[in-house]
């Protein structure tokens, strides 16, 4: 893999780019390019020395993980589920959110049994399950785990939540929390090696915006 | 069908790669020869026990069982092999070792990365003076000007500063571990919050600093002095400005850094640790250093040890365009010529005999190849 000077930046597409470009722009990064985006999945900004690529979550850590990007943006959850061993700069203290066990009122987590438990994230559901000392059956789930107790596919789900309105809609309940998750900043390891003073520059005007946020609350 | 397919991970090699790699080889092999290093060669299968000290993170190992029963690995690392090699044999120390072989580790499914990985390297064992390094040093600035055209930065570190360091603040062997481990992986949310238990130690604000702990050398020294380190540092660091003084002097024209917020290659490393990269470059280039208790674990006495290992595959990726390795001339002759034949393929660097049972088919060869035919056969048709 053959790399550039220019720092090419992995934001993931969707809710976390919304939530990252006001930070970005407050950081004095030029977006106009990703926000008249249209169809078209990378940006060279002509004026800062950036590169961005959209992709989903998973895909950046990839990217990362390859040296295809130098940096990256994407939620913690991502990050633990697929094992990102790239370095992790700055809490960007959006996207904030939480992992929960979660089912139908009449599940008893208490319960003797192997329990099935469906989710997208199973490395840390397993990681979950390990700390409690309880062998679970997991099945894999890709989208609205919300189903999998509700359709009797399994006992209960481990999922992120960020209000708890979907759960509660779907007449389930919370019976635990896990970690927390926020979105991100992660620098491949060799990259912040490569362009250090472009990499420290960008975290630490992202550092300055997030700051204050995060002494309000 | 899958009798056609490769396993994941791998991949065959030809062409133009597999001519540029074995050029590096050569290139690589002849200077082990040069210095008078041993050529070693150990068995692709190993006894998983030999690995025991390895760090695999998220790697994992080729498995498979012998006829006892017992677990085989395919190597995922040289030295260790090496280190099993001379405490069953009894090789008189010291020995300048070189080797060049393939490694495995299974890297996650389907990320695009390959298990197999070519390394060359040198272990030099039985050797405790800093003359160690400092040859392995030589051999690495040597070889990557010799063999890529972009610059490679020398980044050298210390195996035993971080635990120097946080040894320093608490007796805590749990919490040792997890600030180092924070600092290492530089997952700064986590790391921060590790070390505001010690907001009030007079080594907080070296703390807070740490994980930018690497750069050029008098910055870092600089950072250094003003520190209130524990005493515990100062021999590795003495060290330290001690090797790049070394550098400045030996090979000017070598970029060279420090890093002090990093982890060393493998747990097994004691002493200086150093790595290269270029700026093209998606990996570490080459990275060594010294491992004084690598024997300690097949044998009860240690030998001071350096060892450096290069990733060929980089390598080979970076020296990319610069070889071509096409015939330009391809020779077609009569059975009866093949002395002459050969006499032409000695005088052409990038000749090659045809085996085309005839001329027609001879052109059609020379067509693939977008080489020009030399046709010994026209020649004896004249004569004739």
């Amino acid at each position: 893999m053959m790399k550039n000077n220019r720092l090419k930046i992995a934001l993931t597409k969707g809710r976390v780019e919304q939530q990252v470009l006001p930070l970005l722009e407050a950081a004095g990064i030029d977006c106009e390019l990703v926000r008249n985006k249209q169809r078209r999945l990378i940006f060279d900004s002509t004026t800062q020395p950036y590169e961005f690529i959209l992709a989903k979550g998973p895909d950046v850590t990839t990217f990362l993980e390859r040296g295809a990007a130098d940096v990256g943006i994407v939620g913690s959850d991502i990050l633990v589920e697929h094992q990102s061993t790239q370095y992790e700069l700055l809490d960007l203290g959006v996207g904030e959110c939480q992992f929960v066990l979660a089912s139908t009122p009449d599940f008893d987590p208490q319960a003797p049994q192997r329990k099935i438990i469906g989710t997208k994230y199973p490395l840390i559901t397993k990681r979950y399950f390990d700390r409690l000392g309880q062998d679970v059956e997991i099945i894999k789930i890709e989208g609205s785990v919300e189903l999998a107790p509700l359709t009797g596919l399994a006992d209960a789900i481990v999922d992120i939540t960020e209000t708890g309105t979907t759960l509660r809609e779907n007449n389930l309940q919370i019976y635990d929390y896990l970690q927390p998750v926020s979105t991100r900043l992660v620098v491949n390891r060799l990259a912040l090696k490569q362009q250090q003073t472009a990499i420290y520059d960008l975290v630490d005007r992202l550092a300055a915006v997030v700051a204050p946020k995060e002494s309000a609350k | 069908m899958l009798s056609n397919l490769l396993p994941q991970g791998t991949r065959d090699e030809f062409g133009s790669r597999a001519a540029i790699k074995q050029q590096l080889i050569s290139v690589i092999q002849a200077h082990f020869k040069q210095r008078g290093f041993a050529s070693i060669a150990t068995p692709l299968l190993e006894n998983q026990a030999v690995f025991a000290p390895y760090e695999i993170g998220n790697y994992q190992l080729y498995q498979l069982f012998d006829q006892d029963g017992q677990t085989l690995v395919l190597r995922p690392d040289m030295t260790l092999p090496v280190a099993r090699f001379l405490s069953a044999t009894k090789v008189p120390l010291p020995q300048k070792f070189s080797y060049v072989g393939d490694i495995f580790r299974v890297g996650r499914r389907l990320s695009g990365a390959y298990n197999q990985i070519t390394q060359a390297g040198v272990e030099l064992i039985g050797y405790s003076s800093i003359k160690a390094e400092l040859e392995c040093l030589t051999l690495a600035n040597r070889l990557s000007a010799e063999l890529i055209d972009d610059a490679v930065e020398i980044e050298l570190g210390d195996a035993q500063f971080a635990q120097q360091v946080v040894a320093s603040l608490t007796a805590d062997a749990t919490q040792q571990a997890a600030i180092k481990q924070a600092l290492f992986n530089k997952q700064i949310p986590q790391y921060q919050a590790l070390i505001a238990a010690y907001q009030d130690e007079p080594l907080y604000d070296f703390l807070q600093r740490w994980p930018r702990l690497f750069g050029t050398p008098a910055t870092i020294f600089a950072q250094l002095a003003t520190a209130p380190l524990p005493a515990s540092v100062q021999t590795g660091i003495d060290r330290l400005k001690a090797v790049v003084a070394w550098m400045q002097q030996t090979m000017p024209q070598q970029a060279v850094s420090v890093d002090l917020s990093s982890e060393a290659p493998q747990s097994y490393y004691t002493g200086l640790t150093f790595r290269g990269y270029s700026q093209a470059g998606a990996g570490y280039l080459f990275s060594g250093g010294r491992y004084d208790q690598l024997l300690a674990n097949f044998q009860a006495k240690p030998e001071p040890a350096v060892g450096m290992g290069l990733d060929v595959d980089l390598l080979t990726e970076l020296a990319g365009t610069t070889t071509t390795t096409q015939p330009q001339t391809l020779i077609y002759f009569d059975p009866l010529q093949w002395s002459q034949a050969e006499a032409y393929l000695a005088r052409q660097p990038q000749a090659m005999l045809s085996l085309a049972p005839d001329l027609a088919a001879a052109r059609v060869e020379a067509d693939q190849l977008g080489a020009t035919l030399i046709d010994l056969t026209e020649g004896a048709d004249d004569e004739k």
